[in-house]
């Protein structure tokens, strides 16, 4: 049986939604005093991160906000020294897509982040 | 006060992943916080006491014991298989006053600073700008920490400056767990500090050149170096113009570093005659694959500062830097595993990323000009020092060995530095040439040699052809080479020992002994050694 033409032109449309859908940009401040490193001292072999040797924190969650309300800032207490070095936003398409569903009630947040080393 | 968490760990690693290496224990040391101590001098002393309990610990289990910074060096210089302690974290800064200076001190308070281990190249840059003062030189980055680099000697292609344990004037060690073995090293012929500012740091002074020369690239070895002190400068800016040349015009400037009189010339950079300035930096970039008869050269030359700098030459700091993809890169190196004469190809097909950009002159601070590494994968390097006299004898000697017996996946510079008072400083030379191959870690086979292979044939063929050399102690290397460390520095080596064994007993010598002292044969406790090595010379 043939495939419906629109199913064809959905199915492209949905595989160019989540190509474009699914990255992530990295910023970082080039002043100040440096990240933070990593003091675990756990070492994954497999990581490849260009950052490796910093210390990332990861904010993997889901914000639900009301329909005639918005978010806040998120709020962050993990840098010591008050601020950050680098932000890492990831959009995905299952983050796209709950938001769509949801009508923005619902927001993927997946970031990764690294703070300004304290200064002792 | 200052707390340690302690975890067992099995490996460990560096930034580069030239390991893994295996371990027991992973110390990492936080400062009290400033609400709980305010004054950093308090937080300082705090944090040499917790170093003394752990250096107890160490020794009472019969452990080594070995601090690290950042994980930069590529050798097994910062591995310690029983304990090791991540001091990134320790890292306060005190500008030193004017009453805090010895009556004889040649340096400016102003210039002065301690600055305790863990302070990353980063954040001392940073911490000094805002004083209106510049680091004289750096790597080539700016990860590294400021113990880790003079241990290891780090160096950019300061031709007049030197390395960066060149600028050190004082050295805070604590060689064991008493509260005697805090001590206060500088040169008894150029001190700094005055002795109330030394009991400040509950530390007993020790002034002498030679135990001081000997300490300030001490292998990690010389006992745990809580801070150091640094002379700064006023700040200033670089500018960086990279241009291609001649490679015998390059090579012969290397040999002579005779700018004055080099067909190498900057328009903008001559004197009144037009005659060539002799800029801060040189470097050259040779693909040994190739067989272009032009090279890329990088000059860098000082400026005044000018706060206006980014307005007038343009950001220094790209607003976004592309790079490679690291799985391409892992991708080539693979096929190159299994086709090495594929080598030559991938590395002038990546030449645009590998080797810097012409026509385009960058102005910007010393911190900005050698600024965050952009690759932190699988990578080796391997470094050799050499009279800049034998530059070019050198490089031939060692890309015809890559050529005959490689090829591997890397490109081969040199930098130049000026000589340093390092006992065993690999910048021993009056002016040392550093000729060295940068790569991607590859896997040794029958198709193609292995790093080790390839360490140790580079030796072989210096010491054939009869050059004098050393080695970048935080590069690799083949370490274990019979009589290296003699052949590189002949009685310095043993006079190293001499000064280490003089200065520290021999139990904590074993605490602070590790397989790289080992391998290099440096590890030797002479009993006997002269106390008057480290007797306090301070007239």
């Amino acid at each position: 049986m043939k495939t419906p033409k629109f199913l064809k032109i959905l199915c492209v449309f949905l595989s160019l939604l989540m190509l474009s859908s699914c990255y992530s940009v990295r910023m970082k401040v080039t002043n100040g005093f440096g990240p933070e490193l990593d003091d675990t001292g756990f070492d994954d072999e497999d990581n490849e991160d260009p950052a490796r040797g910093q210390l990332f924190r990861t904010i993997d969650t889901i914000i639900t906000v009301k329909t005639t309300t918005d978010e806040n800032p998120v709020n962050i207490d993990a840098c010591e020294s008050g601020a950050l070095h680098t932000v890492e936003y990831r959009s995905t398409f299952g983050g796209v897509l709950l938001y769509l569903v949801t009508f923005g009630r619902k927001r993927k947040m997946k970031v990764k982040y690294v703070c300004v080393k304290d200064q002792g | 006060m200052a707390t340690t968490k302690t975890t067992p760990r099995e490996r460990w690693n560096t930034i580069h992943k030239n390991g893994p290496f295996p371990l027991k224990f992973f110390l990492s040391t936080k400062m009290e916080k400033k609400n709980m101590m305010p004054n950093p001098l308090d937080r300082y002393n705090d944090a040499a006491n917790e170093m003394r309990r752990l250096l107890l610990v160490a020794s009472n289990q019969n452990h080594g014991f070995r601090s690290f910074g950042a994980r930069w060096s590529m050798s097994s210089i910062a591995h310690q298989k029983d304990r090791m302690h991540f001091t990134a974290n320790l890292n306060v800064k005190i500008a030193i006053q004017p009453s805090d200076m010895h009556g004889n001190s040649p340096y400016q308070s102003d210039n002065l600073h301690l600055l305790q281990c863990g302070n990353t190249i980063k954040e001392t840059s940073f911490y000094l700008e805002r004083l209106g003062k510049s680091l004289k030189a750096s790597g080539a980055s700016n990860g590294q920490t400021i113990a880790g680099c003079i241990s290891t000697g780090v160096h950019g292609s300061g031709i007049d400056v030197g390395s960066v344990q060149d600028y050190v004037v004082g050295l805070n060690l604590i060689l064991g767990p008493n509260p005697q073995d805090v001590v206060y090293l500088e040169r008894h012929t150029k001190p700094a500090l005055s002795n109330a500012f030394a009991a400040q740091l509950n530390a007993r002074v020790i002034r002498n050149d030679g135990l001081f020369n000997a300490a300030l690239v001490g292998l990690g070895s010389f006992g745990f170096i809580h801070g150091v002190v640094i002379e700064a400068e006023d700040h200033y800016l670089l500018s960086r113009h990279v241009i291609k040349v001649k490679k015998a015009d390059a090579l012969a400037l290397a040999d002579t570093l005779d700018f004055k009189n080099s067909p190498i010339k900057i328009p903008e950079k001559t004197d009144a005659q037009g005659n060539p300035l002799r800029p801060y930096h040189y470097k050259i970039y040779i693909n040994q694959y190739s067989n272009e008869d032009t090279v890329p050269v990088e000059l860098m030359y000082k400026m005044p500062f000018d706060p206006q700098y980014k307005q007038k030459f343009g950001n220094p700091i790209p607003f976004m830097k592309e790079f490679v993809y690291r799985d391409l890169i892992y991708l080539l190196v693979k096929i190159s595993e299994k086709f090495p004469k594929a080598i030559p190809k991938f590395v002038k097909a990546l030449s645009n990323s590998i080797l810097p950009d012409e026509n385009k002159v960058i102005v910007g601070k010393l911190s900005e000009i050698f600024w965050d590494a952009g690759y932190q994968g699988k990578a080796f390097a391997c470094s050799f020092g050499v009279d800049h006299a034998n530059s070019s004898k050198a490089l031939k000697v060692l890309t015809d060995l890559t050529n005959n017996e490689g090829p591997v996946p890397g490109i081969f510079a040199m930098r130049f530095i000026q000589k340093s008072d390092g006992l065993i400083s690999f910048a021993k030379y009056p002016f040392t040439c550093m000729v060295e191959i940068d790569g991607i870690i590859w896997e040794g086979s029958d198709k193609i040699i292995s790093l080790e292979k390839y360490a140790q044939r580079m030796i072989e063929v210096l010491q054939q052809h009869q050059i004098p050399f050393t080695i970048h102690w935080g590069k690799n290397a083949d370490w274990e080479f019979p009589g290296l460390a003699d052949h590189m520095f002949g009685a310095d080596a043993q006079k190293w020992m001499d000064y280490r064994s003089a200065l520290l007993s021999q139990e904590m010598a074993k605490v602070f002994t590790n397989g790289f002292l080992k391998d290099v044969k440096l590890d030797a406790y002479n009993p006997n050694a002269d106390p008057n090595l480290v007797a306090d010379l301070s007239t």
